[in-house]
C-alpha cells in the first residue's frame, strides 16, 4: 500500500503545465502527407533518448546509442518495478534527482544521470516498444488502448507537458540528441493525426 | 540559503547549482556521505531528503526547497542504533566501509518502502551502491535481519 501511496504521490506531483509548443493541426493532410510525417516520428520514438525508457514488463530500462557503446540494460541493475518509478528497489529519483526549475547546468556533466523539473520514470507497460518496427509503434501510437487513450490533440499536448520528453531534444553530457525538434515532433504528429494516423504496410 | 541537516538548520553561502554533497562536507563538515564518483554511479555518498534516498552528489542545493535531509550522523535516535546500523554490526557487514554510509541509507530508505523484501528485491535495490570488497552477501543477510526487526516493531 504504501508502495501505491508513494507512486501515487510522485506521479502527481510530475505534471508541471508548461506550454513549449504551439499546437495546431494543419487544415488539411493527405495519406502520402502522414505516412512521411510518420517516418519522422519513428525517427524520434526509435531514437535511444526516447526508447531506452519504452520498455516493458521486464521494468528495465535500457542503455542503447551512440552515448553507450554496446546496447544493454541500465547498469547498477536499475529496474524500474510495476511501479515504473523504482519504488520497489530504488527509486528512479534517488540519481535522477528532481530540479525545481530548468537551470542550464544541469545535464552538462558527461555519463550523470539526467535530471529535469519532473520525476523521473520509465514509460507504461503498455508504451513498450524498444527495438519494435516502425508498423509495430505505429499501430501501438494511434491504438487508444495503448497510448493513454489519447487522440491528436492529447498525444501533442502529452508531448508538451512531459518535461523528460522534452529533454530528449536537449539531452546534454554529450548524449546525442533526438533528431528534429520537440515542435516538429508536435507538427509531425499534428500531420500524422489530421491525415488519419496511416501507418506503412508490413 | 538555509537548508535543514539531521534536524539543525543552517546557513550557507554557496550558488544554488552546488551540489548537495559538497555542502555537507566542504561548508557543513558533516563528512558521513563520501564522495565516490560524482555521476551518480556508486551511491557512496546517499543520503535521505524527506525519507527518500537521494545521491547527494546529484541533487543541487538550490533544488532541496524544504527537504529536510538525513545524513548517516543523523539516522540513529540518541539513545540507539537505527536496526539497520545494528544489523551492520551483527553481521560484519563493512570491510574497508567506505561505501557503508551509502549502503546504511539506502537499505533503510528501501525497508520503509518496501518492508518484507525478497532476495531478489534486495539485490536491486543494494546493487546500485557499488562495494568493490563484495560485502554483497552479507548485505543481503544484514537487510533480511533488519526487515525482521522493523517487522518485530
Amino acid at each position: 500500500m504504501k508502495l501505491k501511496v508513494l507512486a501515487a504521490c510522485l506521479l502527481a506531483a510530475s505534471s508541471p503545465v508548461l506550454a513549449e509548443v504551439d499546437i495546431t493541426p494543419p487544415t488539411s493532410a493527405t495519406p502520402a502527407e502522414g505516412l512521411e510525417a510518420w517516418s519522422r516520428i519513428y525517427e524520434v520514438a526509435s531514437h535511444p533518448r526516447c526508447a531506452n525508457c519504452h520498455t516493458g514488463a521486464s521494468d528495465r530500462p535500457m542503455w542503447s546509442g551512440p552515448s553507450y557503446g554496446k546496447t544493454r540494460p541500465h547498469g547498477m541493475n536499475i529496474r524500474a518495478g510495476e511501479s515504473r518509478i523504482g519504488a520497489e528497489h530504488v527509486l528512479c529519483s534517488t540519481c535522477h534527482t528532481t530540479k525545481s526549475d530548468d537551470w542550464a547546468k544541469a545535464n552538462t556533466t558527461s555519463h550523470a544521470a539526467p535530471r529535469v523539473a519532473m520525476d523521473w520514470q520509465l514509460a507504461p507497460v503498455e508504451a513498450d516498444w524498444f527495438g519494435r518496427t516502425s508498423v509495430e509503434i505505429c499501430e501501438q501510437l494511434r491504438d487508444p488502448e495503448r497510448n493513454g487513450d489519447r487522440d491528436m490533440l492529447a498525444l501533442a499536448e502529452h508531448l508538451d507537458h512531459d518535461l523528460i520528453l522534452h529533454w530528449a531534444w536537449k539531452p546534454g553530457g554529450g548524449r546525442e540528441p533526438a533528431p528534429y525538434s520537440l515542435q516538429a515532433h508536435v507538427n509531425d504528429i499534428l500531420i500524422w493525426g489530421t491525415a488519419g494516423f496511416p501507418c506503412p504496410e508490413n | 540559503m538555509r537548508l535543514t541537516v539531521n534536524g539543525t538548520e543552517h546557513e550557507v553561502d554557496v550558488e544554488p547549482d552546488m551540489p548537495l554533497l559538497w555542502v555537507l562536507r566542504d561548508e557543513l563538515n558533516i563528512t558521513g556521505p563520501k564522495y565516490g564518483c560524482g555521476i551518480a554511479q556508486c551511491g557512496a555518498c546517499t543520503v535521505h531528503v524527506d525519507g527518500l534516498a537521494v545521491r547527494a552528489c546529484q541533487l543541487a542545493v538550490g533544488d532541496l526547497a524544504d527537504g529536510a535531509v538525513t545524513t548517516i550522523e543523523g539516522l540513529a535516535q540518541p539513545d540507539s542504533l537505527h536496526v539497520v546500523q545494528q544489523a551492520w554490526i551483527d553481521h560484519q557487514v563493512a570491510q574497508c566501509g567506505y561505501c557503508q554510509s551509502g549502503q546504511i541509507m539506502q537499505a533503510a530508505a528501501f525497508l520503509d518502502l518496501n518492508p518484507e523484501p525478497t532476495d531478489e528485491e534486495i539485490d536491486a535495490a543494494m546493487s546500485a551502491i557499488l562495494c568493490r570488497c563484495g560485502t554483497y552477501p552479507r548485505i543481503r543477510a544484514a537487510v533480511h535481519a533488519a526487515a525482521a526487526k522493523l517487522q518485530e516493531g
